[in-house]
């Protein structure tokens, strides 16, 4: 077998006469040779770019990392680093740490939707043999909540319970046994108050409104957080050509991740709390340890076991993980507490149940000329995330497609239900389905196709959306032409027979979340990232990204393996504890890939310039003229002028020892001013389009999904495998919203379905047949070009389901899931106003193309080419929402048009006219009514 | 989730087990049967009615054969399902039942005794005490309906079994044994119209076996199951229909999953055939039998859309049985 060795044999090291080595004159030990793979592998050229040498194409231009890669492993399919340690059941989950001598908590949960606690009596339940320690509200007076602007959380409830399952208080024993029956012996007085479940009440006063924010509170309702967003013309909206108006219902749904939460808490010798749990964010966890315990950060150690499934439901900071480490201070003992399934319903944080009202209007050019969104979420019991979801309900429907008005009330209200949070798609989603519905309708009544209406009005690449959001590379209209042509669309849509449907839908969502919770982005990055290398040649990357089954730990080896040009087994990465990670503000908004994934590039290239410093020396080439290859530094012009990566990382090691490097990660500065302008804002957006085929039997309304053309665009798939998992993934979560997933509250305000018998995951048999697409538009601010696959892809198989099903049976459903007995009334609804008997005999929507077709077709062409130069930035024009009205993207818009708005508050002869959430514009905050100043 | 500390018997014969619950009857201590356990030990961790004792079938190898006319208690779903003697009614029926795993342990016994479902009802413990508790669990308490308030007399759960109304529709009985001896009846005479006492079993009595006639293998059957998700789900509405063909006197149709019974649709079915001249009119047929049923609001879907299935289900069935004449 021939190459370059790894290992040049072993130099002898100083030798006596005699042949024997001199002592301490040893060899260096070779370690870490070649393993299996002793010669170096071919440079692999179709994994380097094109514009640096190799001969992966890059259609969308050159990108600031194509002179990082080394062909070891971006773009190339492989397994997660995790995944032998999953499939072989030896992954530690939550529920799996156990220490010697742990107890065993339990919490006792509230009976009652609301209710004030007037006394809590422990002695019965302290003098139960086994019972070590009991832990109350009253222990842990500190607030606390993922938001900084809204904690309204304690580890129990100290003066209030606000949903059924709160916790009231906490107790460890020396088993599950005891703990179950101990919890029965707390004696309670209750004041039970008047509860809230319909989120529709929330804006009225009430006596006591769910929390008390003083002088902010609006008036004495249970509205948490009301937004105005308003930009454009809104003159345009006057003169439609084609409008469409839609009220939903969308029910609540939860993550249903496999693992429930669990918890070990412990306190080391030295009195420092050691906190074992899975969590999506772990930094807000120890951030709130901090505060509720009163310690300061540096005395926690939080350990991020694995996740068994997160989807945003394990990225609040939790109130049984105050629990635990209180009842492990109180007893010295660890403490594990271990949710029963119920309990994670209880808990909740999964997608708001929302009602939305969209009005849409086209003119007679087949342009948007306005979307008019109103949006009522139902927050539950606490704020979680409810403040960033208000926005998102309705911002983040501000692109793919250029608009000439946009118009967003959205309020968000407390009512005594487990609270709603961010989950997968966060706040984008019901929005989402909602607006592309509405352009199905409107490219029905203006007779186009609905993917020529969309191709005809997309946003470029590098413009702004009407909100000023930067969009940067963008692949929406590559990502409709491919399910366009994969699904066969022109052959079948409109063109079915009856009981069969096809149906598109596009989503846009954001690449990480350009403001970081805690602090200013000028201050301190968003991700961090050290690498140290020692003499085995193995590279320790440290990095709080947590890993929540998404492949981030791999995206990272990946990247750093990459720049080195090493075999992805050498990079170990260590994101568990707090500890050893830098501050990483972890798994959510799909920010990972992004944030992290870029620190870990600079802080590879930190390494690979001392290792190309050291082979410099021993070369005598200048780095600029040597190669990276597997495990091996090398003269471009003649690979046996060389050095093995350990030769030149021993070299660079002469005077430091270990290597080290760090890379960080910040978002460049963007956005508007008005207040909200952060909310949606990214330093990059994904976009994704699909088209969905659907079986409706329509005497049942029973609706199967059979075949998903999923394309999304994920800037640059470093792992193709992972990325295709994430859109299967993706669409098997959505499906279960828009077929069959919903928490269902019943007559008396319970949750009636918290098992998962009853909460109705679609089953294999349900998953239709999905063709992962990926689209690579090479985003110029992303790690290697890559944005991100985790959530967006959730987005765009809602409204292709629900136009599918239009197309199968021409009945417009509203409501959210759409289980057999909704799609049934729909059809019986159909079937009287046609006045048919039998469902069979329903008519077919049918599409005959007018005359505006072929204008949009056209439109469309132009479009292609001009976003084609802008993508490879051969075009470097201003472009922003606007000049498909004919604005001048050079001159402020305001300036161009009268009364063209920017606004974020209503305007007072605007609250007449507000949607329903927008009445909350009606209120008054107490500290303009003169009350709790 | 812990599972409430029971005492697990293991009777090795029918004689055994009878005489264990004799006993227990007679100390005073409660007890439950149970065969695969996939019903009993799921309630059990919501600590629904729990009791001190359980006294196992599975070792009683009596219970366990299979024939064509005699299928024993805990021959599990998935080798009825496998055996070659078993009615292809009775393989289409189990075979939509629960998922593949949960079929290996799920028995024919257990799921003719199946107890009834309510979702105010299938929750845990905590859960139970906010709604107060219900008549069907009260704790003691004495507690309402909550599904339909202010009747305190019968329990309203929805009894969810898929194989009795198949096994109705093959004309079978039941053996029951227990402290009084063996007793043969009908299945259609098995149950009884209210959701906790479900059955007609007395106290320490058990069903042994399911017996089918000779004629049931003349039989064609087909049933139309009701779900939302195509594997676990236990039916929202289900209809079984057969016949002998060419005989349109043998024609049977029960129903499952609509009240607290299954039931055979005997009277709709021979007013039917008595009013059409014994021919058999689809359509109508399908209507009566919706008629005949009254799903109350305590499963997934819609008591008022589960009913308007039962004619779309019972027209199905009847379509699949061939040339009704």
């Amino acid at each position: 077998m021939g190459g370059y060795k790894q290992q040049p044999g072993a130099s002898k090291g100083e030798v006596r006469r005699d042949g024997k080595r001199v002592a301490g004159k040893q060899a260096f030990p070779p370690p870490g040779s070649g393993g299996s793979r002793p010669t170096m592998a071919p440079r692999d050229l179709a994994f380097i770019p094109e514009t640096v040498g190799g001969q992966e194409p890059k259609p969308a231009g050159d990108h600031i990392h194509d002179r990082d890669r080394t062909g070891t492993t971006v773009g190339k399919p492989m397994a997660l680093v995790d995944s032998n340690a999953k499939v072989t059941g030896q992954a530690w989950y939550g529920d799996d740490v156990r220490l010697p001598g742990e107890l065993i908590g339990k919490i006792l949960r509230s009976p009652h939707h609301y209710a004030r606690i007037k006394s809590i009596d422990t002695s019965r339940v302290e003098a139960l043999p086994g019972v070590v320690a009991v832990a109350t509200g009253k222990d842990a007076p500190h607030r606390f909540g993922v938001l900084p602007v809204t904690k309204d959380e304690h580890a129990m409830a100290v003066e209030k319970v606000r949903h059924v399952g709160d916790l009231v208080a906490c107790v460890a024993a020396v088993d599950e046994a005891t703990a179950i029956e101990a919890l029965s012996l707390f004696d309670i007085e209750w004041d039970v108050l008047e509860p809230v479940f319909d989120p529709k009440l929330g804006l009225e006063d009430v006596d006591e409104p769910i929390h008390w924010r003083g002088k902010y509170h609006l008036s004495r309702t249970n509205v948490q957080k009301r937004v105005f967003q308003e930009f454009g013309d809104r003159s345009l909206v006057n003169t439609p050509a084609a409008s469409s108006h839609g009220s939903w219902t969308m029910e609540g749904v939860h993550h249903g991740f496999t693992e429930p939460h669990a918890v070990v808490a412990h306190w080391d010798p030295n009195g420092r709390l050691q906190l074992y749990t899975p969590q999506q964010v772990p930094h807000y966890t120890h951030r709130a340890l901090s505060t509720v315990l009163d310690v300061p950060m540096h005395q926690i150690n939080v350990v991020r076991t694995f996740v068994g499934g997160g989807f945003g439901g394990k990225s609040d900071p939790f109130p049984h993980e105050m629990c635990a480490a209180l009842l492990a201070r109180e007893a010295g003992k660890p403490v594990r507490i271990t949710f029963d399934r119920e309990e994670v319903y209880w808990i909740n944080r999964g997608r708001h149940p929302s009602h939305i009202n969209v009005k849409m209007t086209a003119d007679e050019a087949g342009r948007i000329s306005g979307f008019d969104i109103d949006a009522l979420i139902d927050g539950g019991g606490f704020a979680s995330f409810g403040h960033v979801t208000s926005y998102y309900n309705g911002v983040l429907a501000t692109a793919p497609y250029e608009l000439g008005s946009f118009h967003y009330t959205g309020a968000r209200v407390w009512t005594n239900k487990p609270a709603s949070g961010a989950m997968r798609g966060h706040g984008a989603v019901n929005t989402r389905c909602a607006v592309e519905v509405g352009l199905d309708e409107m490219a029905e009544q203006l007779a186009v196709d609905p993917i020529d209406l969309r191709l005809a009005n997309l946003l470029p690449p590098h413009s702004r959306t009407i909100s000023g959001f930067r969009i940067t590379s963008n692949g929406m209209r590559e990502a409709l032409e491919k399910v366009r042509e994969g699904s066969d669309w022109d052959n079948k849509f409109r063109q079915l027979p009856l009981g069969k449907g096809i149906g598109i839908g596009c989503g846009f969502f954001i690449s990480g979340s350009g403001l970081p919770i805690h602090w200013d982005p000028k201050n301190f990055p968003h991700a961090t990232v050290h690498i140290q290398v020692d003499m085995d040649g193995g590279v320790t990357v440290h990095t709080g990204a947590a890993d929540i089954g998404q492949g981030s730990t791999t995206a990272v080896a990946q990247v750093v393996a990459e720049v080195l040009a090493l075999p992805v087994e050498m990079i170990h990465v260590r994101s568990h504890e707090s500890d050893t990670s830098p501050v990483d503000l972890g798994s959510y908004s799909s920010r990972v890939t992004f944030m992290n994934a870029n620190a870990a590039i600079r802080a590879a290239i930190g390494i690979r310039d001392q290792l190309l410093k050291a082979a410099w020396e021993m070369l005598g080439y200048h780095p600029n003229v040597l190669v990276l290859n597997d495990r091996r530094i090398y003269y471009k012009h003649d690979p046996s002028i060389g050095v093995s990566y350990l030769q030149a990382l021993h070299k660079a090691q002469e005077d430091t020892g270990a290597l080290i490097a760090r890379g960080a990660y910040r978002s460049p500065p963007m956005g508007g001013v008005h207040k909200g302008a952060a909310a949606g804002l990214a330093p990059a957006y994904s976009f994704s389009a699909y088209v969905a085929e659907v079986d409706v039997d329509v005497e049942t309304g029973r609706v199967s999904c059979t075949n998903v053309w999923a394309a999304h665009d994920c800037g640059k798939a470093l792992n193709p495998l992972a990325v295709k998992g994430q859109i299967i993934g993706s669409c098997h979560m959505g499906l279960g919203q828009v077929i069959s997933e919903k928490m269902v509250y019943g007559r008396t305000g319970h949750l009636q379905n918290a098992n998962l018998l009853e909460y109705k995951i679609p089953s294999v048999h349900e998953m239709p047949h999905v063709e992962p697409i990926i689209v690579e538009s090479s985003d110029p601010e992303g790690p290697f070009g890559a944005k991100e696959a985790g959530e967006g892809p959730l987005l765009p198989i809602l409204p292709a389901v629900v136009n599918a099903v239009y197309d199968a049976v021409g009945v417009r459903l509203r409501d959210l899931p759409l289980t057999p007995d909704v799609v049934f009334k729909g059809i019986e609804k159909a079937m009287k106003k046609d006045k048919i008997d039998d469902p069979e005999d329903l008519p077919c929507p049918r599409l005959t193309h007018g005359p505006l077709q072929p204008t949009l077709v056209e439109r469309a062409n132009l479009h292609r080419e001009r976003d084609r130069l802008r993508q490879r930035s051969e075009d470097t024009s201003a472009y922003v929402n606007g000049v498909l009205f004919g604005f001048d993207p050079n001159v402020p818009l305001e300036d161009q048009v009268d009364g063209w708005r920017d606004a974020d508050e209503p305007l007072p002869e605007q609250l007449a006219e507000l949607g329903f959430a927008g009445r909350a514009w009606l209120k008054k905050e107490q500290r303009h009514m003169g009350g709790d100043a | 989730m812990l599972m409430p500390p029971f005492e697990l018997h293991h009777p090795k014969s029918v004689d055994e087990a009878v005489a264990l619950a004799a006993q227990l009857m007679e100390a005073g201590e409660g007890f439950d049967w149970v065969a695969g356990g996939t019903d009993v030990l799921p309630n059990y961790k919501w600590r629904i009615n729990t009791k001190p004792h359980v006294i196992s079938l599975a070792g009683i190898p009596e219970a366990n054969s299979i024939s064509s006319t005699s299928i024993g208690c805990t021959v599990t779903l998935d080798a009825l399902i496998q055996s070659d003697e078993s009615h292809p009614l009775l393989v289409e029926a189990a075979s939509k039942i629960a998922s593949s795993l949960i079929r290996k342990s799920a028995t024919v016994g257990g799921n003719l005794c199946l107890d009834t479902r309510c979702f105010w009802y299938n929750q845990s413990e905590d859960w139970r005490r906010s709604i107060d508790w219900c008549h069907k669990a009260d704790c003691g308490t004495g507690a309402d309906c909550r599904v339909i308030p202010n009747q305190n007399t019968l329990c309203v759960a929805t009894y969810q079994g898929d194989l009795a109304p198949n096994f109705m529709a093959l004309e079978a009985s039941v053996v029951l044994v227990g402290p009084a001896g063996e007793r043969t009846m009908p299945l259609t005479e098995f149950f009884e119209l209210d959701g906790m006492k479900k059955n007609v079993l007395t106290p320490g009595e058990f069903l042994l076996r399911v017996e089918l006639p000779e004629a049931a293998s003349a039989r064609v059957g087909a049933y139309q199951k009701l779900r939302v998700r195509e594997s676990w789900d236990f039916p929202e509405a289900g209809v079984a229909a057969s016949w002998v063909p060419g005989d349109i006197d043998s024609l049977r149709v029960a129903s499952t999953a609509l009240e607290s019974i299954p039931k055979l649709h005997d009277a709709e079915v021979s007013a039917h055939l008595k009013a059409n001249d014994r021919t058999v009119d689809v359509k109508a047929l399908a209507q009566a039998v919706q008629k005949s049923v009254k799903p109350v609001n305590n499963t997934a879907l819609p008591p008022a859309y589960r009913r308007k299935m039962v004619r779309v289900l019972t027209k199905r069935a009847l379509t699949a049985l061939g040339d009704l004449r």
